[in-house]
């Protein structure tokens, strides 16, 4: 049990911010997070340049994954929220979110690899960087004095005008923690179970008996079915960050008409 | 605590990765993407309006040929009428002949037989008022005067004649 408190003290260390080549984090070190988030960026790069030499009308191999990506973050998201014109104008923003976001979640789930986005620095980054853009794009698009009014629905007795209008600042301000509290909270903790159960399954293979097998067993078999379940949180978050990105752009949009 | 507090390195790396990432996918990557998901769909779109205006170019040629048929069932139908009233017209022609001339060879066969029978009877009355008189003769033993030859052809040819009348 001692064994288990100290490997899990190690797992948690492990998937703990670290410096790679310097005994302290500065402003320049590349972490453990940054390291694997940077394979994701060149990953991404590498499957979008391969990709897109093999696009053809009838497409193939992996221009057919490409595709299917590009069209299922276009059409089903962003056209369908934003509409036409607007989901076409703001799908490389929401695109870009959510490949990054994917890659970076699926790289982690390589054995051995951490997700870039196990990390709240880089998560609640780009959760101000979507703050910062939807209400760059609501003020272009209402004017700074309309978007600001627009905090305040119509109809709001005067009085409860300056909480109204607080409460939505703070709501807003909310809003990039959120989106980089809710990615990160997924995936460090996806890798902390996937972790617990590794951990099973070597204290039962180290001390092996019939009541061990059986528990290692079964935290193999557990291994593996939440290595599956990984994956598919690895993408519904991508798709989640995106979703929420195109539903705030739209709010932003539209916040004359509130 | 150290944990949820974003680290300056993290936030950096985050912010260039991303930027330069939006930069490379919205220039490079997904513009050809787009664009041939719009030149595919631009190219189903045209193929279903295209099948469409077949459909109904096919539809619209059945229904000609339907047309067509039906008027030439009618047509055929008219035709055969009329080469079944020509035929019966000639039908009845070609009997109508037929009678009149078996009429007029019967009649003209009855006329021969006519003029053969008067004939013969004109023949018959001569050689039998021979006869008669030769057979007379022979009976009564005497000879008759000329006016008892001549009273006797007559009434000879004249009970002849009766008998042919009967």
């Amino acid at each position: 049990m001692e064994n288990m408190g100290h490997m899990v003290e190690e797992l948690l260390h492990e998937l703990s911010v670290l410096p790679l080549f310097s005994e302290h984090v500065g402003t320049f070190t590349l972490t453990n997070y940054t390291f694997f988030l940077l394979i994701a960026f060149t990953v991404t790069v590498v499957f979008f340049a391969v990709a897109t030499r093999r696009i053809s009308l009838v497409p193939k191999g992996i221009g057919n994954v490409v595709e299917a990506g590009v069209s299922f973050v276009r059409d089903g998201l962003c056209v369908d929220i934003l509409g036409s014109e607007n989901g076409r104008k703001y799908f490389p923003f929401i695109g870009t979110i959510f490949f990054f976001v994917l890659f970076n979640n699926l790289i982690g789930l390589v054995p051995g690899a951490l997700p870039g986005t196990g990390t709240i620095g880089v998560t609640v980054t780009w959760g101000v960087i979507v703050f910062l853009v939807y209400n760059t794009i609501g003020i272009k698009k209402n004017g700074f004095f309309r978007y600001m009014k627009s905090f305040v629905p119509s109809g709001t007795p005067i009085f409860l005008m300056p909480l109204i209008f607080l409460l939505e600042i703070v709501s807003h301000f909310l809003r990039p923690i959120t989106l980089g509290i809710r990615l990160y909270a997924n995936m460090y903790a996806g890798h902390i179970m996937l972790g617990i159960f590794t951990i099973l399954v070597a204290i039962s293979l180290e001390h092996l008996s019939p009541g061990s097998a059986v528990t290692g067993g079964l935290a193999f078999a557990m291994r593996i079915v939440m290595h599956g379940f990984e994956v598919f949180v690895a993408v519904l978050q991508a798709y989640i960050f995106s979703i929420l990105t195109t539903v705030y752009i739209n709010g932003a949009l539209h916040a004359s008409e509130h | 605590m150290e944990a949820i507090i974003p680290k300056v390195p993290e936030v950096l790396v985050a912010l260039a990765s991303f930027v330069v990432l939006f930069a490379l996918l919205s220039k490079f990557a997904f513009p050809p993407v787009t664009k041939m998901l719009d030149e595919r769909a631009e190219k189903i779109r045209e193929s279903l309006e295209k099948a469409e205006e077949t459909r109904v170019e096919a539809e619209r040629l059945l229904e000609e040929y339907r047309v067509q048929m039906a008027e030439a069932r009618t047509e055929a139908a008219k035709v055969i009428d009329q080469g079944r009233t020509v035929a019966e017209n000639m039908k009845n022609e070609i009997i109508a002949k037929a009678r009149e001339e078996a009429e007029a060879e019967k009649v003209k066969a009855i006329e021969a037989i006519q003029a053969e029978k008067t004939a013969a009877m004109s023949e018959l009355q001569a050689s039998v008022a021979d006869l008669s008189v030769a057979v007379a003769g022979k009976i009564i033993g005497q000879k008759l005067s000329a006016a008892d030859h001549a009273a006797l052809i007559e009434r000879s040819i004249a009970e002849v004649g009766s008998l042919n009348e009967k």
